[in-house]
């Protein structure tokens, strides 16, 4: 029986050193605040600087031209994430599908393209029923951190972290989160919080809030 | 500045609606219940959307009649002031007074500029020109500085600013463009200026509606169902612009007449584009042979006033009338009767009436009449866009579902989050793990042996 509970103790001590991260992921959650002010942060720009001049009857005609891609892989380099892109829709009860991977991401193709005016939105697990999934360390995030997305075409996005919320997951904005903007977002879920057992999932929700850099 | 106090209930509201039938009135937030196009928030979009790109086309309109030296100048700048007017309404209605007051003042200075920088045109002064690029350019943070106490949020603010700053340069380009005679590239720069005033009103309606849900009933500014209204409210209000200017170009002779006329046809494109999408391709090159002729009777009607042809006029306005006949039994046989035919055709009398009247008024040099008229005839097409968009939404709700979820991903299984309870579920997979690894089993089989 001895070598038996010897045989475990790697088991449980990885079980509870992950847990003690993501409790104190937990705790600079609540110590940031649920409401982290982003108008008090520097204006980031979503569009670049338009200048006026005069027009060249040889040059395109000035447009709002912010395309989109499909994105294929995300990648972020202050965590170490680099990711194949799943494309997902909506569950019959309503929510966000997920990516059947967790070692990928996935897009919600429902929303905005990511570049596209509006949010575009990519989620990933924190972890799987064992040990840390791709967006573990997503909530070490902060504001100016680099988000890159590339399409099957070759075509790159950067986006900039601007802000870094955790919610109750039943009090998510969603509007703020999926709905539209003028501006070309991209906003990161994960889970976050303690394990409710009873709900058999996180009882938060983490976002990281990104827009387009140029 | 306190102004976001004085909000007022209800946006403004310019639809003056053809009745439908049928249609659903349940709310857009909410998953599962039937897509609308009639919401508070879809209302106040339609109204932005309206009357911004309305001012991109008067303003265009207006600077070209100036850089022409035309009998018209002043008519078409009392519509781009009319227009300033409702614009400062609109906002009033949203936030108070105040607001709409510091709104006015700041759009009508942006408008002065611009007519400072067609003057320093006309009078090849290279210095007075930088000067007022030079006002429009500060233009922009002070707009930016309005919208941040707006909508208060200072990210979207810059954002929505940046896009009015894409405005003031889509119009100089539009404006610099006919000068130098590329009036191909004028009229491709009007058509994006309106395209892109409706971007700056799907932004801003969203804005102002996540700000103040409950003055809109909770609901969403952009759903699909919503884009679909917008889309054909941008396209037919374009249409009835468009055939404005391409007929008094007709009469006048212009230069510019082949383009605008090609804009006019560009516009037919993308509203059979837009048809196509929800009827098919077959209804779509059914819609456009209709629509392209009843274009061809106004030509008719503009050369017939060109040669003082009574019977030819007339003949026109009778090919009209069959027009609207054949079009409205269209809509209403595409539609399943969610559009009656009679309902339609009164719709497109006020069109043709209007397109009429206003061109009669122009040739007739009686200006401010004609002016009046064209406003009523842009302002006119947001009608039959609510219409036609809430008929098409209520017969296949399936295209135009919300794309929001109503609940966060669930991306998590647990295997990392602290655990108050004993997990017995993770702990058996994590020694089922172990065990296959190890072979626990087999030794404790030993063991018990």
């Amino acid at each position: 029986m001895m070598n038996v509970l010897k045989l475990l103790m790697p088991a449980m001590l990885l079980l509870s050193g992950c847990s003690m991260a993501a409790q104190s992921a937990g705790d600079r959650d609540q110590n940031s605040g649920m409401q982290e002010n982003i108008q008090q942060e520097d204006p980031l720009r979503t569009l670049p600087d338009s200048n006026i001049s005069k027009t060249d009857s040889d040059k395109e005609i000035i447009k709002d031209n912010r395309e989109g891609i499909i994105p294929d892989r995300l990648q972020i380099p202050a965590i170490g994430v680099d990711a194949e892109v799943e494309k997902v829709g909506m569950l019959s009860n309503g929510k966000m599908d997920v990516p059947k991977n967790d070692e990928n991401v996935a897009w919600y193709q429902k929303g905005a393209q990511p570049g596209q005016p509006g949010n575009s939105v990519i989620a990933g697990h924190v972890d799987n029923k064992t040990g840390p999934a791709v967006f573990f360390k997503l909530e070490k995030l902060k504001k100016g951190d680099e988000i890159k997305v590339s399409g099957s075409d070759g075509n790159q996005r950067t986006f900039v972290v601007y802000a870094v919320k955790s919610y109750p997951r039943n009090e998510a904005p969603l509007n703020e989160i999926f709905g539209y903007t003028y501006r070309s977002g991209l906003n990161l879920i994960t889970c976050t919080g303690d394990f409710d057992h009873e709900a058999s999932t996180h009882k938060e929700r983490l976002v990281v809030y990104t827009q387009l850099k140029n | 500045m306190n102004w976001k106090k004085g909000i007022v209930a209800l946006p403004l509201s310019v639809s003056l609606l053809l009745p439908t039938a049928g249609i659903v009135s349940a709310q857009n937030g909410e998953t599962h219940s039937a897509p609308t196009v009639e919401t508070p928030a879809a209302d106040l979009r339609a109204t932005l959307g309206h009357l911004l790109s309305e001012h991109a086309y008067f303003a265009i309109e207006t600077m070209r009649k100036g850089a022409e030296g035309a009998a018209d100048f002043e008519e078409s700048a009392g519509a781009l002031s009319d227009n300033t007017e409702d614009l400062a309404k609109a906002i009033s209605s949203v936030y108070g007074e105040e607001a709409g007051k510091q709104f006015h003042d700041m759009w009508s200075n942006h408008i002065g500029f611009f007519v400072d920088y067609v003057k320093a045109t006309g009078n090849k002064d290279e210095d007075a020109k930088q000067k007022a690029l030079d006002s429009l350019a500060n233009y922009k943070n002070e707009f930016s500085q309005f919208l941040e106490t707006a909508t208060g949020e200072r990210l979207e603010a810059d954002a929505l600013a940046e896009g009015l700053q894409m405005h003031v340069n889509q119009l100089i380009g539009a404006f610099d463009s006919y000068v130098a005679g590329n009036y191909e590239k004028a009229y491709e720069y009007e058509r994006e200026a309106i395209n892109h005033m409706h971007m700056v009103a799907k932004g801003l309606s969203s804005a102002i509606t996540d700000q103040f849900p409950d003055k809109f009933n909770n609901t969403m500014a952009v759903t699909p169902a919503s884009d679909l209204r917008a889309k054909l409210g941008h396209l037919l209000a374009e249409h009835a612009g468009l055939a404005m200017m391409a007929m008094q170009n007709g009469i006048d002779g212009s230069k510019d007449f082949e383009a605008s006329a090609q804009a006019l046809s560009e516009n037919t494109d993308d509203l059979a584009a837009a048809i196509s999408s929800v009827y098919g391709e077959d209804a779509g090159m059914k819609f456009k042979e209709m629509w392209s002729g009843h274009i061809g009777y106004f030509v008719d009607y503009v050369k017939a006033t060109a040669a003082n042809d009574e019977a030819k006029k007339e003949e026109a306005l009778k090919n009209l009338e069959q027009y609207r006949e054949d079009f409205s039994n269209f809509l209403e046989t595409a539609t399943d009767e969610r559009l009656k035919a009679d309902m339609l055709s009164q719709g497109l009398q006020d069109h043709v009436e209007q397109l009429i009247g206003a061109f009669n008024s122009y040739a007739g040099e009686n200006y401010a009449t004609a002016y009046d008229n064209v406003r009523e005839a842009y302002a006119h097409m947001f009608t039959p866009a609510k219409a036609l968009s809430g008929a098409f939404v209520n017969q296949f709700p399936e295209k135009f579902e919300s794309s929001m979820p109503s609940d966060m991903p669930k991306t998590g299984m647990g295997g990392t989050a602290q655990q108050q309870e004993f997990p017995f579920e993770l702990l058996l997979a994590g020694l089922l793990a172990i065990a296959a690894a190890t072979g626990v089993v087999l030794r404790r089989k030993q063991i018990e042996r």
